[in-house]
Protein backbone atom coordinates (compact mmCIF):
# COMPACT_ATOMS: atom_id res chain seq x y z
CA UNK A 1 0.00 0.00 0.00
CA UNK A 2 0.97 3.62 -0.46
CA UNK A 3 1.18 6.43 2.03
CA UNK A 4 2.11 10.07 2.16
CA UNK A 5 3.77 11.79 5.11
CA UNK A 6 3.16 15.52 5.40
CA UNK A 7 6.50 17.04 6.34
CA UNK A 8 6.53 20.47 4.70
CA UNK A 9 5.44 22.59 7.66
CA UNK A 10 7.62 25.25 9.23
CA UNK A 11 6.83 24.14 12.77
CA UNK A 12 6.57 27.70 14.05
CA UNK A 13 5.06 26.64 17.38
CA UNK A 14 8.07 24.45 18.13
CA UNK A 15 10.67 27.16 17.58
CA UNK A 16 13.50 27.48 18.31
CA UNK A 17 13.96 23.70 17.87
CA UNK A 18 12.53 23.90 14.34
CA UNK A 19 15.05 26.58 13.42
CA UNK A 20 17.51 23.71 13.15
CA UNK A 21 15.48 20.59 12.44
CA UNK A 22 12.15 20.29 10.65
CA UNK A 23 9.35 19.19 12.93
CA UNK A 24 9.26 15.54 11.74
CA UNK A 25 12.95 15.24 12.64
CA UNK A 26 12.56 16.38 16.25
CA UNK A 27 14.26 13.66 18.27
CA UNK A 28 12.37 11.76 20.93
CA UNK A 29 15.09 10.05 22.97
CA UNK A 30 17.41 10.66 20.05
CA UNK A 31 15.14 9.15 17.40
CA UNK A 32 13.36 11.41 14.91
CA UNK A 33 9.56 11.26 15.23
CA UNK A 34 9.22 10.49 11.55
CA UNK A 35 11.41 7.40 11.86
CA UNK A 36 8.84 5.90 14.23
CA UNK A 37 6.09 6.82 11.75
CA UNK A 38 7.92 5.17 8.85
CA UNK A 39 8.48 2.04 10.95
CA UNK A 40 4.83 1.88 11.91
CA UNK A 41 3.72 2.33 8.31
CA UNK A 42 6.07 -0.45 7.23
CA UNK A 43 4.74 -2.74 9.96
CA UNK A 44 1.20 -1.92 8.84
CA UNK A 45 1.81 -3.01 5.24
CA UNK A 46 2.72 0.30 3.60
CA UNK A 47 5.73 -0.18 1.37
CA UNK A 48 5.78 2.99 -0.75
CA UNK A 49 5.91 6.32 1.05
CA UNK A 50 6.07 9.71 -0.58
CA UNK A 51 7.00 12.66 1.63
CA UNK A 52 6.32 16.30 0.83
CA UNK A 53 9.11 18.51 2.09
CA UNK A 54 9.92 22.21 2.18
CA UNK A 55 11.36 23.75 5.36
CA UNK A 56 14.84 22.22 5.90
CA UNK A 57 14.00 19.54 3.34
CA UNK A 58 17.60 18.24 3.04
CA UNK A 59 17.59 17.21 6.72
CA UNK A 60 14.70 14.81 6.04
CA UNK A 61 15.92 13.59 2.67
CA UNK A 62 19.47 12.90 3.73
CA UNK A 63 18.22 10.90 6.73
CA UNK A 64 15.67 8.66 5.02
CA UNK A 65 17.17 8.67 1.49
CA UNK A 66 15.33 6.06 -0.59
CA UNK A 67 13.92 4.34 2.48
CA UNK A 68 15.67 1.03 1.86
CA UNK A 69 17.41 1.07 5.23
CA UNK A 70 13.95 1.29 6.82
CA UNK A 71 12.52 -1.51 4.68
CA UNK A 72 10.31 0.71 2.51
CA UNK A 73 10.60 2.72 -0.70
CA UNK A 74 10.57 6.47 -0.19
CA UNK A 75 10.54 9.49 -2.48
CA UNK A 76 10.09 13.20 -1.94
CA UNK A 77 7.95 15.97 -3.36
CA UNK A 78 9.87 19.18 -2.71
CA UNK A 79 7.65 22.23 -2.45
CA UNK A 80 9.78 25.22 -3.27
CA UNK A 81 12.56 26.57 -5.44
CA UNK A 82 16.31 26.85 -5.40
CA UNK A 83 16.88 30.58 -5.58
CA UNK A 84 20.24 32.36 -5.32
CA UNK A 85 21.77 29.20 -3.91
CA UNK A 86 19.13 28.80 -1.18
CA UNK A 87 16.10 26.55 -0.99
CA UNK A 88 12.95 28.60 -0.57
CA UNK A 89 9.70 27.00 0.49
CA UNK A 90 6.43 27.49 -1.31
CA UNK A 91 3.19 27.06 0.64
CA UNK A 92 0.73 24.95 -1.32
CA UNK A 93 -1.19 23.45 1.60
CA UNK A 94 -1.51 19.83 2.67
CA UNK A 95 -4.12 18.87 0.05
CA UNK A 96 -2.17 20.91 -2.51
CA UNK A 97 0.86 18.76 -1.68
CA UNK A 98 -1.15 15.57 -2.32
CA UNK A 99 -2.42 16.99 -5.61
CA UNK A 100 1.08 17.87 -6.75
CA UNK A 101 2.21 14.25 -6.26
CA UNK A 102 -0.83 12.91 -8.06
CA UNK A 103 -0.46 15.26 -11.00
CA UNK A 104 3.24 14.45 -11.24
CA UNK A 105 2.91 10.69 -11.73
CA UNK A 106 -0.59 9.48 -10.81
CA UNK A 107 1.12 7.85 -7.80
CA UNK A 108 -2.03 7.14 -5.78
CA UNK A 109 -3.90 4.32 -7.52
CA UNK A 110 -5.69 2.63 -4.61
CA UNK A 111 -6.68 3.33 -1.00
CA UNK A 112 -3.84 5.33 0.55
CA UNK A 113 -2.95 6.84 3.91
CA UNK A 114 -1.91 10.43 4.60
CA UNK A 115 -0.55 11.48 7.95
CA UNK A 116 1.36 14.27 9.59
CA UNK A 117 5.06 13.71 10.18
CA UNK A 118 5.06 15.25 13.62
CA UNK A 119 2.96 12.95 15.79
CA UNK A 120 3.91 9.57 17.11
CA UNK A 121 1.11 7.13 16.33
CA UNK A 122 0.52 3.40 16.41
CA UNK A 123 -2.96 3.36 14.94
CA UNK A 124 -4.19 -0.01 13.65
CA UNK A 125 -4.20 0.83 9.94
CA UNK A 126 -5.53 -2.58 8.94
CA UNK A 127 -8.62 -1.99 11.06
CA UNK A 128 -8.94 1.56 9.74
CA UNK A 129 -8.69 0.38 6.10
CA UNK A 130 -11.34 -2.30 6.76
CA UNK A 131 -13.69 0.37 8.18
CA UNK A 132 -12.93 2.72 5.28
CA UNK A 133 -13.65 0.12 2.60
CA UNK A 134 -16.74 -1.30 4.31
CA UNK A 135 -18.29 2.16 4.32
CA UNK A 136 -17.30 2.89 0.73
CA UNK A 137 -15.67 6.09 1.95
CA UNK A 138 -13.76 8.50 -0.24
CA UNK A 139 -12.09 9.78 2.91
CA UNK A 140 -11.84 8.47 6.47
CA UNK A 141 -10.42 10.47 9.34
CA UNK A 142 -8.96 8.76 12.38
CA UNK A 143 -10.60 10.46 15.34
CA UNK A 144 -9.78 10.71 18.96
CA UNK A 145 -11.86 11.73 21.94
CA UNK A 146 -10.20 14.44 24.04
CA UNK A 147 -11.21 16.23 27.24
CA UNK A 148 -13.56 19.10 26.36
CA UNK A 149 -11.12 21.73 27.66
CA UNK A 150 -8.61 20.72 24.96
CA UNK A 151 -10.87 21.00 21.89
CA UNK A 152 -9.79 24.57 21.14
CA UNK A 153 -6.46 23.21 19.89
CA UNK A 154 -7.93 20.93 17.23
CA UNK A 155 -10.32 20.42 14.35
CA UNK A 156 -13.51 18.96 15.81
CA UNK A 157 -15.79 16.52 13.98
CA UNK A 158 -19.43 15.47 14.39
CA UNK A 159 -20.56 12.10 12.98
CA UNK A 160 -23.80 10.13 12.72
CA UNK A 161 -24.15 6.65 14.24
CA UNK A 162 -22.46 5.03 11.21
CA UNK A 163 -19.46 7.28 11.52
CA UNK A 164 -20.43 9.51 8.60
CA UNK A 165 -19.16 13.03 9.17
CA UNK A 166 -21.78 15.77 9.13
CA UNK A 167 -19.90 18.78 10.38
CA UNK A 168 -16.42 20.21 10.98
CA UNK A 169 -15.30 22.92 13.30
CA UNK A 170 -11.77 24.35 13.29
CA UNK A 171 -10.39 25.10 16.76
CA UNK A 172 -13.73 25.97 18.40
CA UNK A 173 -14.26 27.65 21.72
CA UNK A 174 -14.80 25.08 24.44
CA UNK A 175 -18.43 26.24 24.90
CA UNK A 176 -19.26 26.05 21.23
CA UNK A 177 -17.64 22.72 20.31
CA UNK A 178 -20.01 20.37 18.44
CA UNK A 179 -18.26 17.32 19.92
CA UNK A 180 -15.08 16.28 21.71
CA UNK A 181 -13.89 14.03 18.86
CA UNK A 182 -10.98 15.57 17.07
CA UNK A 183 -9.15 15.12 13.80
CA UNK A 184 -5.77 13.49 14.51
CA UNK A 185 -4.29 14.30 11.11
CA UNK A 186 -4.34 10.65 10.04
CA UNK A 187 -6.42 9.96 6.95
CA UNK A 188 -7.33 7.28 4.43
CA UNK A 189 -8.36 8.36 0.95
CA UNK A 190 -9.48 6.93 -2.34
CA UNK A 191 -7.84 8.38 -5.46
CA UNK A 192 -11.23 9.85 -6.41
CA UNK A 193 -10.63 12.47 -3.69
CA UNK A 194 -8.44 14.38 -6.15
CA UNK A 195 -11.58 15.48 -8.00
CA UNK A 196 -12.20 17.76 -5.03
CA UNK A 197 -8.74 19.34 -4.89
CA UNK A 198 -8.01 22.23 -7.28
CA UNK A 199 -4.67 22.25 -9.12
CA UNK A 200 -3.76 25.84 -9.23
CA UNK A 201 -3.94 27.15 -5.69
CA UNK A 202 -2.92 26.25 -2.12
CA UNK A 203 -5.46 23.90 -0.55
CA UNK A 204 -5.70 22.58 2.99
CA UNK A 205 -7.02 19.16 4.02
CA UNK A 206 -8.72 20.11 7.28
CA UNK A 207 -9.86 23.61 6.46
CA UNK A 208 -10.88 23.21 2.81
CA UNK A 209 -10.94 19.67 1.46
CA UNK A 210 -13.12 18.12 4.16
CA UNK A 211 -15.71 20.92 4.19
CA UNK A 212 -15.81 20.63 0.37
CA UNK A 213 -16.43 16.87 0.63
CA UNK A 214 -19.23 17.37 3.16
CA UNK A 215 -20.77 20.13 1.04
CA UNK A 216 -20.69 17.87 -2.03
CA UNK A 217 -22.34 15.01 -0.12
CA UNK A 218 -19.30 12.78 -0.66
CA UNK A 219 -18.94 9.79 1.69
CA UNK A 220 -16.54 10.99 4.34
CA UNK A 221 -16.29 9.03 7.58
CA UNK A 222 -14.58 9.23 10.94
CA UNK A 223 -13.50 6.30 13.06
CA UNK A 224 -12.28 6.38 16.61
CA UNK A 225 -9.70 3.70 17.28
CA UNK A 226 -7.67 3.21 20.45
CA UNK A 227 -4.05 4.08 19.82
CA UNK A 228 -1.08 5.92 21.26
CA UNK A 229 -0.95 9.44 19.92
CA UNK A 230 1.88 11.70 20.96
CA UNK A 231 1.43 15.01 19.23
CA UNK A 232 4.42 17.35 19.23
CA UNK A 233 2.62 20.56 18.38
CA UNK A 234 4.49 22.87 20.71
CA UNK A 235 7.43 23.10 23.11
CA UNK A 236 5.26 22.11 26.12
CA UNK A 237 4.11 19.07 24.09
CA UNK A 238 7.71 18.12 23.34
CA UNK A 239 8.72 18.60 26.95
CA UNK A 240 5.91 16.33 28.14
CA UNK A 241 6.46 13.73 25.40
CA UNK A 242 10.16 13.43 26.22
CA UNK A 243 9.40 12.97 29.91
CA UNK A 244 6.76 10.35 29.14
CA UNK A 245 9.11 8.53 26.76
CA UNK A 246 12.07 8.39 29.14
CA UNK A 247 9.72 7.22 31.90
CA UNK A 248 8.64 4.30 29.69
CA UNK A 249 5.07 5.56 29.62
CA UNK A 250 4.67 5.60 25.84
CA UNK A 251 3.43 2.13 25.05
CA UNK A 252 5.61 0.38 22.52
CA UNK A 253 8.29 3.08 22.47
CA UNK A 254 11.66 1.43 22.93
CA UNK A 255 14.18 3.13 25.17
CA UNK A 256 17.63 3.33 23.59
CA UNK A 257 20.84 1.95 25.04
CA UNK A 258 21.32 -0.69 27.71
CA UNK A 259 19.50 -0.56 31.02
CA UNK A 260 22.44 -0.60 33.47
CA UNK A 261 20.27 0.02 36.52
CA UNK A 262 16.49 0.16 36.78
CA UNK A 263 15.38 3.21 34.79
CA UNK A 264 18.88 4.18 33.64
CA UNK A 265 19.55 3.52 29.97
CA UNK A 266 23.02 4.19 28.66
CA UNK A 267 24.46 4.20 25.14
CA UNK A 268 27.87 2.89 24.17
CA UNK A 269 31.24 4.59 24.65
CA UNK A 270 30.04 6.53 27.69
CA UNK A 271 32.63 7.79 30.18
CA UNK A 272 30.99 7.52 33.57
CA UNK A 273 31.84 6.11 36.96
CA UNK A 274 28.47 5.33 38.61
CA UNK A 275 30.01 5.03 42.06
CA UNK A 276 31.29 8.61 41.90
CA UNK A 277 28.12 10.26 40.60
CA UNK A 278 24.49 10.39 41.66
CA UNK A 279 22.19 9.39 38.85
CA UNK A 280 18.55 8.69 39.63
CA UNK A 281 16.27 7.48 36.87
CA UNK A 282 14.44 7.59 34.71
CA UNK A 283 17.39 8.78 32.66
CA UNK A 284 18.60 8.08 29.14
CA UNK A 285 22.26 8.85 28.44
CA UNK A 286 23.34 8.97 24.80
CA UNK A 287 26.50 7.44 23.38
CA UNK A 288 29.93 9.10 23.67
CA UNK A 289 28.77 11.26 26.57
CA UNK A 290 30.97 11.91 29.58
CA UNK A 291 29.70 12.45 33.09
CA UNK A 292 32.24 13.85 35.49
CA UNK A 293 32.74 12.70 39.05
CA UNK A 294 30.47 14.39 41.55
CA UNK A 295 27.82 15.19 38.94
CA UNK A 296 24.19 14.75 39.87
CA UNK A 297 21.55 13.78 37.33
CA UNK A 298 17.93 13.45 38.39
CA UNK A 299 15.21 12.04 36.18
CA UNK A 300 13.17 12.25 34.23
CA UNK A 301 16.09 13.49 32.17
CA UNK A 302 17.39 12.88 28.69
CA UNK A 303 21.11 13.44 28.10
CA UNK A 304 21.86 13.43 24.39
CA UNK A 305 24.83 11.91 22.60
CA UNK A 306 28.27 13.51 22.83
CA UNK A 307 27.35 15.58 25.89
CA UNK A 308 29.83 16.67 28.55
CA UNK A 309 28.48 16.89 32.09
CA UNK A 310 31.39 18.43 33.95
CA UNK A 311 32.39 17.27 37.45
CA UNK A 312 30.02 18.60 40.06
CA UNK A 313 27.34 19.80 37.64
CA UNK A 314 23.71 19.23 38.62
CA UNK A 315 21.08 18.36 36.02
CA UNK A 316 17.55 18.02 37.36
CA UNK A 317 14.71 16.99 35.08
CA UNK A 318 16.29 18.29 31.88
CA UNK A 319 16.22 17.39 28.22
CA UNK A 320 19.68 18.00 26.78
CA UNK A 321 20.23 17.78 23.05
CA UNK A 322 23.32 16.17 21.53
CA UNK A 323 26.64 17.87 22.26
CA UNK A 324 25.53 19.88 25.27
CA UNK A 325 28.24 20.88 27.72
CA UNK A 326 27.01 21.54 31.25
CA UNK A 327 29.64 23.44 33.19
CA UNK A 328 30.84 22.42 36.64
CA UNK A 329 29.09 25.36 38.31
CA UNK A 330 25.76 24.79 36.53
CA UNK A 331 22.60 23.72 38.33
CA UNK A 332 20.19 23.09 35.49
CA UNK A 333 16.63 22.62 36.65
CA UNK A 334 13.75 21.78 34.31
CA UNK A 335 15.28 23.17 31.18
CA UNK A 336 15.63 21.97 27.63
CA UNK A 337 18.89 22.66 25.83
CA UNK A 338 18.79 22.32 22.09
CA UNK A 339 20.86 23.85 19.33
CA UNK A 340 22.42 26.69 21.28
CA UNK A 341 19.20 27.64 23.07
CA UNK A 342 18.10 27.17 26.67
CA UNK A 343 14.37 26.57 26.48
CA UNK A 344 11.89 26.62 29.35
CA UNK A 345 9.13 23.98 29.35
CA UNK A 346 6.74 26.83 28.60
CA UNK A 347 8.64 27.69 25.41
CA UNK A 348 10.47 30.84 26.54
CA UNK A 349 14.02 30.61 25.34
CA UNK A 350 17.39 32.21 25.67
CA UNK A 351 20.15 32.08 23.07
CA UNK A 352 23.32 30.80 24.73
CA UNK A 353 25.65 32.92 22.61
CA UNK A 354 23.43 35.99 22.61
CA UNK A 355 23.06 35.91 26.39
CA UNK A 356 26.75 35.19 26.89
CA UNK A 357 26.19 32.16 29.12
CA UNK A 358 28.55 29.68 27.53
CA UNK A 359 30.24 29.54 30.94
CA UNK A 360 27.09 27.76 32.19
CA UNK A 361 26.01 25.70 29.22
CA UNK A 362 27.45 25.46 25.72
CA UNK A 363 28.00 23.29 22.70
CA UNK A 364 30.48 20.63 23.80
CA UNK A 365 32.37 20.97 20.52
CA UNK A 366 33.14 24.63 21.06
CA UNK A 367 36.23 25.76 22.91
CA UNK A 368 34.81 27.81 25.74
CA UNK A 369 36.78 30.98 26.35
CA UNK A 370 35.47 33.25 29.06
CA UNK A 371 35.71 37.02 28.59
CA UNK A 372 36.31 39.31 31.58
CA UNK A 373 32.89 39.60 33.21
CA UNK A 374 32.06 35.96 32.38
CA UNK A 375 35.10 34.76 34.31
CA UNK A 376 34.12 37.05 37.18
CA UNK A 377 30.60 35.60 37.26
CA UNK A 378 31.91 32.05 36.98
CA UNK A 379 34.28 32.55 39.92
CA UNK A 380 31.57 34.26 41.96
CA UNK A 381 29.14 31.41 41.46
CA UNK A 382 31.83 28.89 42.28
CA UNK A 383 32.59 30.67 45.55
CA UNK A 384 29.19 31.76 46.80
CA UNK A 385 26.24 30.17 45.16
CA UNK A 386 26.20 26.96 47.19
CA UNK B 1 19.87 54.12 29.19
CA UNK B 2 16.66 55.27 30.82
CA UNK B 3 15.59 54.85 34.42
CA UNK B 4 12.61 55.86 36.49
CA UNK B 5 13.61 56.61 40.05
CA UNK B 6 11.17 56.56 42.93
CA UNK B 7 12.08 57.08 46.54
CA UNK B 8 10.04 55.20 49.14
CA UNK B 9 11.32 56.25 52.55
CA UNK B 10 14.96 55.29 52.66
CA UNK B 11 14.66 52.95 49.68
CA UNK B 12 15.52 53.98 46.12
CA UNK B 13 13.59 52.08 43.47
CA UNK B 14 15.33 52.29 40.10
CA UNK B 15 13.13 50.94 37.37
CA UNK B 16 15.02 50.16 34.18
CA UNK B 17 12.96 51.44 31.26
CA UNK B 18 15.07 49.91 28.48
CA UNK B 19 13.89 46.54 27.18
CA UNK B 20 17.41 45.17 26.81
CA UNK B 21 20.47 45.25 29.01
CA UNK B 22 23.30 43.96 26.86
CA UNK B 23 26.97 44.71 26.21
CA UNK B 24 26.22 48.03 24.47
CA UNK B 25 24.59 49.58 27.56
CA UNK B 26 26.19 47.58 30.38
CA UNK B 27 28.94 50.18 31.11
CA UNK B 28 26.29 52.93 31.39
CA UNK B 29 24.17 50.65 33.59
CA UNK B 30 27.13 50.03 35.87
CA UNK B 31 28.05 53.72 36.12
CA UNK B 32 24.44 54.68 36.91
CA UNK B 33 24.35 52.16 39.76
CA UNK B 34 27.68 53.56 40.98
CA UNK B 35 26.16 57.09 40.94
CA UNK B 36 23.31 55.93 43.16
CA UNK B 37 25.82 54.66 45.71
CA UNK B 38 27.98 57.79 45.50
CA UNK B 39 24.80 59.76 46.22
CA UNK B 40 24.53 57.87 49.49
CA UNK B 41 21.83 55.36 48.63
CA UNK B 42 22.25 52.26 50.74
CA UNK B 43 18.94 50.49 49.96
CA UNK B 44 18.39 50.06 46.26
CA UNK B 45 15.78 48.04 44.40
CA UNK B 46 16.52 47.44 40.73
CA UNK B 47 13.15 46.87 39.10
CA UNK B 48 13.58 44.75 35.96
CA UNK B 49 9.86 44.49 35.20
CA UNK B 50 10.19 46.25 31.84
CA UNK B 51 13.32 44.38 30.79
CA UNK B 52 12.82 41.50 28.40
CA UNK B 53 16.47 40.57 27.89
CA UNK B 54 19.62 40.78 29.95
CA UNK B 55 22.92 39.22 28.94
CA UNK B 56 25.89 38.24 31.05
CA UNK B 57 27.47 41.70 30.74
CA UNK B 58 24.29 43.13 32.30
CA UNK B 59 24.59 40.61 35.10
CA UNK B 60 28.27 41.53 35.41
CA UNK B 61 27.29 45.19 35.95
CA UNK B 62 24.86 44.16 38.69
CA UNK B 63 27.42 41.91 40.38
CA UNK B 64 30.08 44.65 40.37
CA UNK B 65 27.58 47.01 41.97
CA UNK B 66 26.61 44.43 44.55
CA UNK B 67 30.29 44.04 45.45
CA UNK B 68 30.74 47.83 45.67
CA UNK B 69 27.76 48.06 47.97
CA UNK B 70 29.42 45.51 50.22
CA UNK B 71 27.92 44.79 53.61
CA UNK B 72 26.91 48.40 54.27
CA UNK B 73 23.78 48.30 52.17
CA UNK B 74 21.33 46.33 50.10
CA UNK B 75 21.02 46.01 46.35
CA UNK B 76 18.10 43.76 45.44
CA UNK B 77 16.25 42.77 42.27
CA UNK B 78 12.54 42.91 41.69
CA UNK B 79 10.03 41.90 39.02
CA UNK B 80 12.37 39.78 36.88
CA UNK B 81 10.23 37.75 34.52
CA UNK B 82 10.38 35.59 31.41
CA UNK B 83 13.85 35.15 29.97
CA UNK B 84 15.28 37.61 32.49
CA UNK B 85 14.16 35.37 35.34
CA UNK B 86 15.51 32.39 33.40
CA UNK B 87 18.84 34.15 33.02
CA UNK B 88 19.15 34.71 36.79
CA UNK B 89 18.20 31.11 37.47
CA UNK B 90 20.48 29.53 34.86
CA UNK B 91 23.48 31.52 36.00
CA UNK B 92 22.54 31.02 39.66
CA UNK B 93 22.51 34.75 40.19
CA UNK B 94 19.16 34.12 41.91
CA UNK B 95 21.30 32.77 44.75
CA UNK B 96 23.70 35.73 44.68
CA UNK B 97 21.00 38.42 44.68
CA UNK B 98 17.96 38.76 46.85
CA UNK B 99 15.11 38.62 44.38
CA UNK B 100 11.50 39.69 44.84
CA UNK B 101 8.47 39.05 42.65
CA UNK B 102 7.41 42.68 42.72
CA UNK B 103 8.56 46.09 43.74
CA UNK B 104 6.33 46.38 46.80
CA UNK B 105 7.72 43.18 48.29
CA UNK B 106 11.27 44.39 47.68
CA UNK B 107 10.59 47.79 49.27
CA UNK B 108 8.89 46.16 52.25
CA UNK B 109 11.89 43.89 52.75
CA UNK B 110 14.33 46.80 52.75
CA UNK B 111 12.23 49.24 54.80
Amino acid sequence: MKAMILAAGKGTRVRPITNIVPKPMIPLLGKPLMESIVEHLRNSGFDQIVVNTSHLAPVIQSYFRDGSQFGVQMAYSFEGLLSAGKLEGEAIGSAGGMKRVQEFSGFFDDTFAVLCGDALVNVDFREAVRFHRERGAVATIILRDVPREEVFRYGVVATDENGRISQFQEKPNVDEAISTRINTGIYLFEPSVFEFIPSSRPFDIGGELFPALVAAGAPIFGVELPFEWVDIGSIPDYWEASRQAVSGRIKGYTLPGREVEPGIHVGINVRWNPSRTTVTGPVVIGGSTSIGDGAVIEGPSVIGAGCVIEPGAVVRECILGDYTRVSAIARLDRVLVFGNECIQPTGEHLGIEEAGISWVVDDARRKTELVGHERELYELVREFAD
Amino acid sequence: MRFEEIRVGSVLVAKVLDGRIAADVAPRFKSKLAEYMVDGNRSIVIDLGSVSFIDSSGLGALVSSLKSMGKDGDLVISSAQGTVATMFKLTRMDKVFRMYDNCDAAVAALS
